[in-house]
């Protein structure tokens, strides 16, 4: 007997099903991970924010959007406006030097604080400490 | 800093010691807006440097002032892979070393 056509469409939308399902057990995973990255990075905030001095913490992406904060919302906009923007000046001042070169980490040292950023992938952590307290 | 006591010795003692520390490539003695007054480097290194160091540190200089009108920038450090540039403004003058942080290790 002839395969009736309507059951080859069938067996190509089981496939893509399949296909789909498969990519959708991927992005589970991956939201898994994800999650669970996400408390890695609370203790990992929560760790350096036990530190003496240390006065807050801010995780963005280099364009300045807030991931993770433990200032204000007024002072962490603040704060992630004017330091992703320095820090995407430095990190095109070493590009400009030397086209293989990358910026690693940037410390703004004043009278009352030092603040720290370090970018990775596409992502910066700042972090504010006073440098007074770390002696 | 008495001005009145240190001369064009002291200075270059002091280059030449910066200058003997392991991994230190080169050092800048620079104004503000990036004039150069002394360089361990090349002409044309030392050109390119002072132009974006002396941009830089403007620019870390206003972020320190716009979060606390108290405050001054003290110290800029800028580490990549390759190298570290130390920026150390005063007054009106700036000083950068430049150095490889690979080559401090130890």
């Amino acid at each position: 007997e002839r395969v009736p056509p309507s059951f080859h469409q069938r067996a190509t939308r089981m496939q893509e099903c399949t296909v789909q399902y498969t990519a959708s057990v991927e992005v589970f995973e991956q939201v898994n991970m994800a999650t669970n990255t996400a408390s890695e990075v609370e203790e990992t905030m929560a760790r350096i924010r036990s530190h003496k001095g240390v006065e807050g913490v801010v995780i963005m992406t280099k364009e300045g959007a807030i991931i993770q904060s433990s200032l204000s919302e007024d002072q962490s906009k603040q704060h992630a406006a004017l330091i992703s923007s320095l820090t995407e000046k430095a990190s095109l001042l070493i590009q400009t030097l030397d086209p293989d070169d990358d910026l690693n980490f940037l410390r703004i040292r004043s009278k009352k604080k030092e603040i720290m950023v370090a970018p990775d992938n596409g992502f910066l952590m700042m972090v504010i400490q006073n440098p007074n307290a770390v002696e | 800093m008495a001005s009145g006591n240190i001369n064009v010795s002291d200075v270059e003692e002091t280059l030449a010691r910066i200058k003997s520390h392991k991994g230190v490539e080169g050092v800048v003695i620079m104004t503000k807006e990036g004039a150069i007054i002394q360089s361990s480097l090349s002409e044309e290194d030392s050109k390119e440097y002072a132009a974006l160091i002396s941009s830089l540190t403007e620019k870390a200089s206003s972020l320190v002032d716009t979060l606390d009108a108290d405050d001054e920038l003290n110290f800029l450090r800028v580490r990549s892979k390759k190298k570290e540039i130390m920026v150390a403004p005063e007054g009106s003058f700036v000083l950068v070393v430049i150095q490889n942080p690979n080559a401090t290790i130890d």
